[in-house]
C-alpha cells in the first residue's frame, strides 16, 4: 500500500520538554468539556489540541523551528491517527484536520518523491522527514504562545485569546 | 410625699458620702454613660428591695482599697421624705470588713426607719419595710420608677394594674360592701331553703334542682373558660393581622417583583447558554484553524501536479529510450510540439466513452464526429488504458519499470478531494463574524435584561425598605401568614359566636332552675323571709355594680388622662389615641389591655419613642390620679426614659413634665458634651433654658483608670 499518510498517521509527534508547562496550563490532559474546563482556566480539551493549535500558529507565522539535537523531547502517548476522531455531546469530529497536516507538511518538506517511488528511498525515511517538520513548526509556535503568555498572561483570559493568535496570523 | 434627700455612702462608686438634696418639682441628674446615673437609680432600688445576697458587689471599690486588715466601714443609702404628716427617714446599709486575704466581709445588714416628731423634734425609730410601705405603697412603687427604655414591660403584669387601681379608685371601698353584702344574701338564702325544706315533700325537688343548677353553673364556668380563652386567641390574631396589614401590601409587591426577577434570571440564563463563546473549541470542531490554510493548500496542489508532471516526463523519457511503451510513444509522436502527455486513464474510463457517444471532446468542448481525427484519438487513448488494465503474462516477468511505486496516485487524489475544501475555508471568515454577531446581539440583549434586573432589584430593595421588615424572607411569610390568619380569624369568630349561645342558654337554664326553687319557696318558705332575701339581693347587687362602676370610671379617667400626656410629649407627631380596654380573666379577676389606636379605629405598633411616651404618659396619668384620688403625690424617679427622643425632644418633654404637679426626679445624659481641645467635659448652654427646680451633675472625679475600679468615685455637683 502506497500510502504515506497512513503511515505518517501512525507517528508520535514529540515537543520539546520545556514546553511541558503550557500543555499543563492551557489543557486537560485526559480531556474535559463544558465547566470542569473552564473552571480551570484550560482552553483545550486534550493535548494535542493544543499540539495542533501550535503546529498551524507555526506554520502560518512560518515559524520553522527545528528541536536541536539533544534537545529532551516529550510527547502524549497519542499517535496521530486518533486526534479529534471523537464525537460526543458536545464536540464534533475534527479528525479531517489531520489531512490539512499532512498536506501542509508534504507541501512545506524538502521530500524526493521521485526517489521515494524509484525506491531509492525508504518510506519511513520520508515520514521521518514529515514528522520532523511537523515538529519544527510546532516548536516555533510553542515558542510565540510562550513568549505571549509571558508578556502579558492576562492574554488568556479572554476566551478569544487563541481565536485572535490565528486570525492575526494571517500572512496578508 | 416628697423626697428631700438621698445620701448614698461607700455605694459601688458613689466613694464616701454623696448627698443629693431635692426639691418639690422637677429634679434633673446630668451625667455620661458610665459615671454613675444609673448606679444612683440602682441605689434607690437597692433602698427599697434590696436583699442580703452578693452585698459585696455592692461595696466602692475605692474605700475598700483605702483600709487596711480588719478595718471596717459602712455601706448605706438613706432617703429623707416628707408627707401631710411628718418628716421620715428610711436607710438601708451594712458593714464591711477587709479580711486577712483582702477579701471583702460584709455583715450586719440593717433596713430602719425613723419618724420625726414635728412638734418636738424628737426622732423615734420605726420598722423599715413598715414605714416604706405606709409612706409609698408598693402599688405605687411600681409605676413611679422607671429604668430607661429597654425596660418597658412594666405593663405586662397582668394583676399590678387592677391592684394599683383598686387601690387608688373609689371602687376600694365598696369592696368591704360588696363582701358583706353577699354574706348576707347567702345567709337568706340559707334561710329560706331550710324553711322550704322542712316540708319534706319539697325536699326532693329542691335538692334535684340545686343539683341540677350546681352542674349548670359548672357547665357556665367551663364555657367562660373557653370563652376568655377564645377571646384571647382572637385579639392574638387580630393584632398580629393588624401588624401583619401594615407589611401585607408590601409583601404582596415583593412576591410579585420577585416573580419578575426570577423569570428575567431565567432568560439571561437561557440567553448565555445560547452564546457560543467556545472559540477555541470552534478552531477545532468547526476547522476555524483552517483559516489561513488556503495559501497552503495551493502550495501541495502545486507540489503535487508538479511531480506528478515531473513523474510522466521521465516515464516518457523511459519508455522512449527503452521502446517498451509504444502507445505512449505514439501518443507522444502525436501531441502538438512534443508535450508531455496526461497520464493514462485521464480522463477516466467512464468520461472517455460518454465523449464518443456524444461525439464531442468534452475537455476541449469541440465536436468529434465519428471518423473525425479528435475522435480517433479519443478513442486511441480508451484503449490505451484497458490495454493497461490488461495483465500481460510476459510483462509480469520481464517488465522494466522506472517508478517501482506509485505514491503520486494517491497524492493527486487528495489534492483533488481538498480543492472542494476550499469552498469551505473560504467560509470561515463569515462564519466567525456570524457568530460573533450573533454573540453580541445575545450578549446586548443580556446587557439591557441586566440593566432591567438592576431596576427590579432596586426596587425590592425600596420596598424591603419602607416596609418597617426589612427581612425578606419575613415578609413573605407574613404574606403567607397573613391569608391562613383570617381563616383562623373566622373560624375562631364562628366558635365565639357558637360558645357564647351555648353559654346565654345555660344561663337561661339556671334562670328557669331558679325561677322552679322560688316557685316552691313561694309556695312553703316564710313569707318575710323570701322579702328579706330579695332585699338582701338588691343590695348585694347595688354594691357590685356601684364598684364596677368606679372601677371603670377610673379607667376611663385613666385613659383620658394618659392621652392628654400623650398629645402633650409627642406635641406635632403622630399620637394615635391609647385605649384601655378591661377583659375578665376568669369569674372575678380581670386584667387590663392597653393598646394604641389610630384614628378610624385601626390598631397601630408603635415604635420605640413612641413606646416610651405612651408608658411615661400612662405613668404621669396614674401618679396625677394618685394623687387625686389619694390626696396624696408620689414622687416619680426616670432613669434615661428619653434616650430615643433627641436632645429637642427631650427639652420638651422636661419642660412639660415641668408643669406637672409632683416630684421628678429625672436621669439624663443629655446636654452633657466634650470640649474637643481638652477632652473635657461641659454641660451644654442649652440646659439653660430647660425649666428645672434643682440639677445635679455626676461626673467621675478625674483622673481615673477605666480598668480600675478602685479609682472610681463620681462626684455630685449641684448645678
Amino acid at each position: 500500500m502506497e500510502n504515506l499518510f497512513e503511515k505518517w498517521k501512525t507517528r508520535l509527534p514529540k515537543y520539546r520538554e520545556v514546553y511541558k508547562e503550557l500543555f499543563d496550563l492551557f489543557s486537560q490532559k485526559y480531556g474535559a468539556e463544558g465547566e470542569k474546563k473552564t473552571d480551570r482556566g484550560k482552553h483545550f480539551s486534550t493535548h494535542y489540541e493544543l499540539y495542533i493549535f501550535a503546529f498551524f500558529l507555526g506554520l502560518y507565522k512560518n515559524e520553522f523551528s527545528p528541536i536541536q539535537d539533544g534537545e529532551k523531547k516529550t510527547d502524549f502517548s497519542q499517535t496521530i491517527q486518533y486526534w479529534g476522531n471523537k464525537t460526543s455531546l458536545i464536540r464534533k469530529n475534527f479528525s479531517g484536520i489531520q489531512e490539512n497536516i499532512f498536506t501542509a507538511l508534504i507541501a512545506k518538506t524538502e521530500i524526493d518523491l521521485v526517489a521515494l517511488e524509484k525506491g531509492d528511498l525508504d518510506e519511513d525515511e520520508i515520514v521521518k522527514q514529515l514528522i520532523r517538520s511537523m515538529e519544527s513548526y510546532t516548536n516555533g509556535g510553542l515558542s510565540i504562545i510562550k513568549e505571549k503568555y509571558e508578556d502579558s498572561p492576562n492574554y488568556f483570559l479572554q476566551p478569544t485569546c487563541f481565536l485572535n493568535l490565528i486570525l492575526e496570523s494571517s500572512p496578508s | 410625699m416628697i423626697i428631700k434627700k438621698i445620701q448614698i455612702e461607700n455605694f459601688l462608686c458613689y466613694y464616701n458620702e454623696k448627698s443629693f438634696h431635692f426639691e418639690d418639682g422637677l429634679n434633673i441628674i446630668l451625667g455620661e454613660n458610665n459615671e454613675g446615673k444609673t448606679k444612683f437609680f440602682e441605689a434607690i432600688e437597692w433602698l427599697f428591695n434590696g436583699t442580703n445576697t452578693q452585698l459585696e458587689n455592692l461595696v466602692s471599690s475605692k474605700k475598700f482599697k483605702e483600709i487596711t486588715f480588719e478595718e471596717s466601714f459602712k455601706v448605706s443609702v438613706s432617703m429623707v421624705v416628707e408627707n401631710t404628716n411628718g418628716e421620715y427617714k428610711i436607710s438601708r446599709s451594712f458593714l464591711v470588713n477587709k479580711t486577712k486575704n483582702n477579701d471583702i466581709e460584709t455583715r450586719g445588714l440593717n433596713f430602719e426607719g425613723q419618724e420625726t416628731d414635728l412638734a418636738t423634734g424628737r426622732r423615734i425609730p420605726i420598722n423599715g419595710q413598715e414605714l416604706l410601705n405606709a409612706i409609698f405603697p408598693f402599688q405605687i412603687r411600681e409605676y413611679s420608677m422607671f429604668k430607661g427604655e429597654t425596660e418597658l414591660n412594666i405593663f405586662e403584669n397582668e394583676e399590678a394594674l387592677p391592684n394599683l387601681i383598686n387601690l387608688f379608685s373609689d371602687a376600694k371601698p365598696y369592696q368591704k360592701y360588696t363582701d358583706k353584702s353577699r354574706f348576707l344574701r347567702e345567709r337568706a338564702h340559707q334561710a329560706v331553703k331550710e324553711s322550704t325544706e322542712a316540708n319534706q315533700k319539697n325536699q326532693r325537688a329542691y335538692n334535684i334542682l340545686e343539683s341540677e343548677i350546681f352542674d349548670l353553673e359548672r357547665e357556665k364556668e367551663r364555657l367562660n373558660i373557653f370563652l376568655s380563652s377564645t377571646e384571647d386567641q382572637k385579639s392574638k390574631l387580630e393584632k398580629n393581622i393588624k401588624e401583619a396589614e401594615k407589611f401585607v401590601d408590601n409583601a404582596e409587591a415583593l412576591s410579585t417583583i420577585n416573580e419578575l426577577i426570577k423569570k428575567i434570571e431565567e432568560k439571561i440564563t437561557y440567553l448565555n447558554s445560547k452564546i457560543d463563546d467556545n472559540y477555541t473549541t470552534s478552531l477545532f470542531d468547526e476547522y476555524w484553524i483552517l483559516q489561513n490554510f488556503e495559501p497552503i493548500h495551493k502550495e501541495f496542489v502545486a507540489k503535487i501536479s508538479e511531480h506528478s508532471k515531473r513523474r510522466r516526463e521521465l516515464q516518457s523519457q523511459f519508455d522512449q529510450q527503452i521502446g517498451i511503451r509504444k502507445g505512449e510513444e505514439k501518443a507522444k509522436a502525436e501531441l502538438i510540439n512534443n508535450i508531455i502527455p496526461l497520464p493514462i486513464g485521464t480522463p477516466s474510463k467512464a468520461h472517455m466513452e460518454e465523449m464518443l457517444h456524444d461525439e464531442i471532446c468534452k475537455v476541449c468542448n469541440r465536436e468529434a464526429k465519428v471518423g473525425s481525427e479528435a475522435y480517433s484519438y479519443m478513442m486511441q487513448r480508451l484503449t490505451e488504458y484497458l490495454e493497461t488494465q490488461k495483465i500481460n503474462d510476459s510483462e509480469l516477468d520481464t517488465k522494466e519499470t522506472l517508478f517501482k511505486f506509485d505514491y503520486t496516485n494517491r497524492l493527486e487524489n487528495l489534492s483533488i478531494s481538498h480543492e472542494d475544501n476550499l469552498k469551505n475555508i473560504r467560509l470561515i471568515e463569515t462564519k466567525i463574524k456570524d457568530l460573533f454577531e450573533f454573540n453580541d446581539k445575545k450578549k446586548k440583549e443580556i446587557e439591557s435584561l441586566k440593566e432591567e434586573l438592576e431596576k427590579q432589584i432596586k426596587e425590592r430593595e425600596r420596598i424591603l425598605g419602607n416596609s418597617k421588615i426589612a427581612n425578606e424572607d419575613k415578609l413573605l411569610s407574613i404574606f403567607k401568614n397573613y391569608t391562613s390568619w383570617q381563616e383562623d380569624l373566622k373560624d375562631l369568630n364562628k366558635d365565639f359566636y357558637d360558645l357564647e349561645a351555648k353559654q346565654k342558654e345555660i344561663l337561661k337554664k339556671i334562670e328557669s332552675k331558679k325561677e322552679d326553687i322560688n316557685k316552691i319557696d313561694e309556695n312553703s318558705a316564710v313569707a318575710h323571709l323570701l322579702k328579706t332575701r330579695e332585699i338582701l339581693n338588691d343590695i348585694e347587687n347595688i354594691f357590685t355594680d356601684t364598684k364596677e362602676k368606679k372601677f371603670d370610671e377610673f379607667i376611663t379617667k385613666l385613659e383620658n388622662k394618659s392621652n392628654k400626656y400623650f398629645g402633650q410629649i409627642n406635641v406635632e407627631a403622630f399620637t394615635g389615641e391609647i385605649k384601655f380596654s378591661k377583659k375578665r380573666i376568669g369569674s372575678d379577676k380581670v386584667k387590663i389591655e392597653i393598646s394604641l389606636y389610630e384614628s378610624g379605629g385601626r390598631y397601630f405598633v408603635p415604635g420605640t419613642a413612641v413606646r416610651t411616651s405612651l408608658n411615661i404618659s400612662i405613668l404621669l396619668a396614674i401618679s396625677e390620679l394618685a394623687n387625686e384620688e389619694n390626696n396624696e403625690t408620689y414622687p416619680m424617679i426616670f432613669d434615661a426614659p428619653t434616650s430615643s427622643f433627641g436632645e429637642t425632644k427631650t427639652g420638651n418633654f422636661l419642660n412639660l413634665i415641668y408643669k406637672t404637679s409632683n416630684q421628678k426626679i429625672i436621669l439624663l445624659k443629655d446636654f452633657v458634651a466634650t470640649n474637643k481641645d481638652n477632652n473635657t467635659l461641659f454641660i451644654k448652654s442649652e440646659f439653660n433654658s430647660i425649666n428645672r427646680k434643682k440639677a445635679f451633675w455626676v461626673k467621675l472625679e478625674r483622673p481615673f483608670d477605666d480598668k480600675d475600679l478602685s479609682t472610681m468615685n463620681t462626684e455630685v455637683i449641684t448645678l
